[in-house]
């Protein structure tokens, strides 16, 4: 064996540094992402604010909310079913975590398939990323953009919910696993909660 | 198994029940004749005590380490007070559109 190979063999064998904030890595990693996420959404929802102030013809086209507000409440209640999801896998309760993060994911996708409803009533009104039949175009892109950056994390959430589930099912995940998820979905929950103010509460149609 | 998954369900309920309340009463403002600034402020009110809700119960950052808990709340806070620089711009443009002016 060389000297190379027993220094590093030392080096190995010694302790290891204790992990920052008492936690795992990969939960901490999932934190910074988040705070990073935090930033980027943050951008989106100044910039729309920004627009907004400074454009005296901001259209105010949403004359019913109905479909935004079964969004919302399906993405309460898949925070609560998350939630109850990652309780029983500490628990050690397996069949419970994986049915409840079924059940967590398919109200992603039923969420999906809602906010893709309602780009559609848009676009089928004339909304396009370039021009709208009410008044200034950056309203388009800033509708589009904000709520479709949204779109993308609860759709990459739902897939990562059922692709944890089957893994933590299968033996590979453990409960850890299913807590990173269910911050990663927590967060999501809590963006679309401020987009729904910011972006059709305070458009209603007078 | 069952009574297990009911207290569960019951232990995290007041915080769902408080988040469905609280987004009920985002509806409500939402319909009734409120303009501007205090239809924002109630918004974003409403939606700070959401973000309180979820961060602390649902996200858990409450039983995390407290030194944990102030680099969250203290980066998070930094970076969403600066932002705020463009409000003077943007009253700058709307300025500028309301009255005609060109920014020279």
């Amino acid at each position: 064996m060389s000297e190379a190979h027993l220094t590093m063999g030392a080096h190995t064998a010694g302790p290891m540094e204790a992990p920052p904030f008492a936690m795992l890595s990969k939960k901490l990693a999932m934190w910074l992402f988040i705070m990073a996420d935090v930033m980027t959404f943050a951008a989106c929802v100044a910039a729309y604010a920004f627009l907004r102030n400074a454009t005296p013809d901001w259209p105010r086209p949403f004359h019913s909310v109905t479909n935004v507000a079964i969004m919302t409440l399906v993405m309460i209640a898949s925070s609560a079913t998350m939630l109850v999801a990652f309780s029983a896998a500490k628990t050690g309760d397996k069949a419970g975590a994986f049915r409840w993060m079924m059940i967590t994911a398919a109200a992603g996708a039923l969420f999906t398939l809602l906010h893709i409803r309602d780009w559609m009533g848009m676009m089928s009104q004339g909304v396009s990323m370039l021009q709208n039949p009410w008044g200034t175009a950056a309203f388009g892109a800033a509708f589009y953009s904000i709520t479709g950056f949204s779109l993308l994390h609860i759709s990459v959430g739902t897939v990562a919910l059922f692709v944890v589930a089957i893994r933590y099912q299968g033996g590979r995940y453990n409960a850890d696993d299913i807590e990173i998820v269910n911050l990663f979905w927590q967060f999501v929950g809590l963006v679309w909660l401020f987009i729904v103010p910011v972006v059709y509460l305070m458009n209603l149609a007078r | 198994m069952a009574t297990a998954e009911g207290s569960r369900i019951k232990k995290y309920g007041a915080v769902y029940l408080a988040l469905l309340v609280i987004t009920a009463l985002q509806f409500f403002i939402g319909y009734q004749n409120i303009e501007g600034s205090s239809l924002a402020v109630r918004m974003l009110t409403f939606a700070v005590i959401d973000t309180i809700l979820v961060v602390l119960f649902l996200m858990n950052l409450g039983f995390e380490k407290r030194l944990f808990v102030k680099f969250i709340v203290l980066f998070m806070l930094f970076v969403l007070a600066t932002m705020n620089y463009i409000w003077t711009d943007s009253f700058r443009l709307l300025l500028f559109r309301l009255t005609g002016f060109s920014p020279s």
